[in-house]
């Protein structure tokens, strides 16, 4: 398995969270990364625990971009920092290296941004 | 406008205290998120990709200044300060919190408003036209109509489940402003010889993936019997509508599959031995809806306004203004003034709260309280007069709204597309604001004349694209957003559906594509032709060649 990540909507506010050694954290940066099959499929499996605090956890697949992490997913490179035409609404609007090497990259526009689910021009 | 009684506060009142109740269950785990969902889609609430979206059903596009006031209000404390007005005459904020919901409900019900019938398999929000009770076209008031269609279906107990969702609209104009023939049921208002009023039955027509004009099931129904017909049909559609498949399961299918004679067949039995008395509304109640909406006194005003002429000569935006927004109403020294949504730079249909507050002081001031949203996503102020309109225009200005361009190639419908849909495959509102800008000069825009260009960012369709005289479909090309084109659609009363033009096209090559169709009908045109029309006549070839040979 290449590098993922595991993400879900917070329940109460909506706000895309990301998960990070048993805790929600808003950044992308902040995301932990998995880069095996098992590792991943448990923290995926302890989100799921989690209903009153997340809406559907789910595993996205990572790409490199200048060597920073970012889904491979354009939608959920959006999720990661917010619509594309109001750059100071979202996680976007803090800015950094990490949102930068998001807007970067390129590619995976397909709607679903799930593991496996991805077509992708190789 | 209609004015809610104290029946139609109770229900949504009840409805906003039954949800809260069901948003405290969901937090505490007693309901999961598979028994919730259902519960916050009847209620218009959706999870988008940065958070929760609320639409707020505007019952066929009417609202009054309180009530654009109450949007602007919930806007700028429940959300960013702004609301996008969707193509179908509803408004959707999108940075909403579950949490904060049951406010929200209750702070639309204090001005009346909701979100029933904005999401699920029910009877949606019924789509009127936006000039009702102000253009001099129209054989009756079409809201009469709507507003029974409302209250007839809103938690409607035979009707709340049906195989999908089921848009009605009502006209009684010639020249359609709601895109009858591209609903579920589209119904047209006329006279007959006798003049006596009638609705004629369009039936199965819609966009998304299978796109179908609606055929005429019905010539002229008389009035006093609509709720039945409509009853019928619904009937029909519940027990033949294909729930197991999706993709099948809206009524344009069932009238195809079983052609729209045997489906008008199945309606008239239906229809024949129903108790129809027991669903037709009684004329004493439809005298008090109809009451309801003849309150406008219209003052006097001369057919001509010499203040108008004088401020015109001295402002030539406001030349331009009145040209292109401006439409005659019944009233002699009365005008229609339609607001812009799509100042070029802008995202289609956004109105920030200020705004909202802006245009709801000016239809105080200048248009008897009362606001129409198009399901072009821009609003109306169906009552000015000639006398005023120099000031409205001003107050427009000052407010960033007076963008002299309806109906033009920058006046573009755009869906959210995936800068918040979460089911989209492509953007829609940076290729509208690019095309937009393409076509920003006034001057550049008017010597085209009139053009609908519509976006969506799936095959969803709620961007319109079938139906725009240029339609551009979002696809995934091998995981980059590519653009489909069509040529030829019409949503007004000579509706068609557009032809593909060819090859998909990049994200970076829509608006120079856009362009070369506009330069090849420039070319191609004669006469005062619209685009539709030197389309129409000369067919795909050479815009065809114009795309492929300039573009690729
Ligand atoms: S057309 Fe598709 S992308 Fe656009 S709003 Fe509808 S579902 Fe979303």
């Amino acid at each position: 398995m290449s590098l993922a990540a595991v993400t879900a909507s917070d329940l109460r506010d909506g706000e895309v969270v990301f998960w990070a050694e048993g805790r929600w954290v808003k950044r992308f940066a902040d995301a932990e990364l998995f880069n095996a099959v098992e590792p991943g499929q448990a923290a995926l499996d302890l989100a799921r625990a989690q209903p009153t605090i997340v809406v559907e956890p789910y595993l996205i697949n990572l790409d490199l971009e200048g060597g920073v992490p970012v889904p491979t997913s354009y939608r959920e490179r959006v999720r990661a920092l917010g619509p594309t035409i109001h750059p100071e609404m979202g996680k976007q609007a803090e800015g950094g290296l990490v949102v930068q090497a998001l807007r970067a990259h390129a590619g995976g526009a397909r709607s679903s941004g799930r593991l496996g689910l991805i077509r992708l021009k190789r | 406008m209609y004015r809610y009684d104290a029946i139609d506060r109770s229900v949504i009142q009840d409805r906003s205290a039954e949800f809260r109740d069901q948003v405290e269950r969901r937090l505490s785990g007693a309901l999961t998120e598979e028994h919730f969902k259902p519960l916050r889609l009847m209620n218009g609430l959706y999870l988008q990709l940065h958070a929760y979206m609320l639409r707020v059903a505007i019952p066929y596009g009417a609202l009054s200044s309180d009530q654009l006031r109450g949007l602007a209000r919930i806007g700028r404390i429940y959300d960013k300060g702004y609301g996008h007005f969707t193509t179908r005459q509803n408004l959707q904020f999108n940075w909403i919190r579950l949490e904060q919901t049951p406010d929200i409900l209750d702070a639309l019900a204090e001005v009346d408003l909701h979100a029933i019938q904005t999401s699920g398999n029910c009877i949606r929000n019924t789509t009127s036209d936006p000039y009702a009770g102000a253009t001099a076209e129209e054989v009756d008031d079409p809201r009469v109509w709507c507003e029974a269609i409302r209250q007839w279906s809103t938690l409607h107990p035979e009707f709340s489940y049906l195989p999908r969702k089921f848009k009605i609209a009502v006209t009684a104009a010639p020249q359609d402003r709601t895109a009858a023939k591209v609903h579920d049921i589209g119904l047209v208002l006329r006279r007959d010889r006798d003049g006596q009023l009638g609705f004629e039955v369009m039936v199965g027509g819609g966009m998304g993936r299978t796109p179908y004009l609606g055929t005429t099931i019905r010539e002229h129904l008389p009035v006093q019997s609509l709720l039945s017909y409509l009853s019928a049909i619904l009937r029909v559609y519940n027990r033949h509508g294909r729930r197991d498949n999706i993709f099948k399961a809206r009524v344009k299918i069932l009238v195809a599959a079983l052609g729209a004679g045997e489906f008008a067949r199945q309606v008239e039995a239906e229809w024949t031995t129903m108790d129809r008395v027991a669903v037709d509304l009684p004329d004493v109640e439809l005298a008090r809806i109809r009451g309801a909406f003849s309150y406008v006194r219209f003052v006097d005003a001369s057919p001509v306004s010499s203040s108008l002429e004088a401020a015109r000569r001295a402002d030539p935006t406001l030349g331009r203004f009145v040209r292109n927004n401006v439409k005659p109403h019944k009233i002699a020294g009365h005008a229609i003034v339609n607001i812009s949504l799509k100042t070029p730079g802008e995202v289609p249909g956004d109105c920030s709260s200020d705004q909202m507050d802006a245009i709801a002081n000016l239809a105080d001031q200048y248009g008897y309280g009362e606001i129409r949203v198009t399901h072009e996503q821009n609003l109306v102020l169906p009552h000015v007069k000639l006398d005023d309109l120099a000031a409205v225009h001003a107050g427009l200005k000052a407010a960033g709204l007076a963008c002299p361009n309806v109906g033009l190639a920058s006046d573009i419908i755009a869906c959210p597309g995936l800068d918040y849909c979460s089911l989209a495959n492509t953007r829609a509102i940076p290729v509208a604001q690019s095309i937009a800008q393409r076509f920003s000069m006034p001057d550049v825009a008017e010597s085209v004349g009139e053009l609908k260009i519509k976006i969506s960012g799936c095959i969803n369709a709620c961007g319109h694209h079938h139906v725009g005289h240029i339609g551009i479909l979002g696809v995934d090309k091998k995981g980059e957003e590519f653009f489909q084109l069509t040529l030829g659609g019409s949503g007004a009363e000579d509706a068609s559906l557009g032809d593909v033009l060819g090859p998909a096209v990049a994200y970076d090559q829509v608006t120079p594509a856009v362009d070369a169709l506009v330069q090849a009908y420039l070319r191609e045109r004669r006469g005062a032709e619209r685009f539709l029309d030197t389309y129409r006549r000369v067919g795909l070839t050479p815009f065809k060649a114009a795309v492929y040979a300039e573009a690729h």
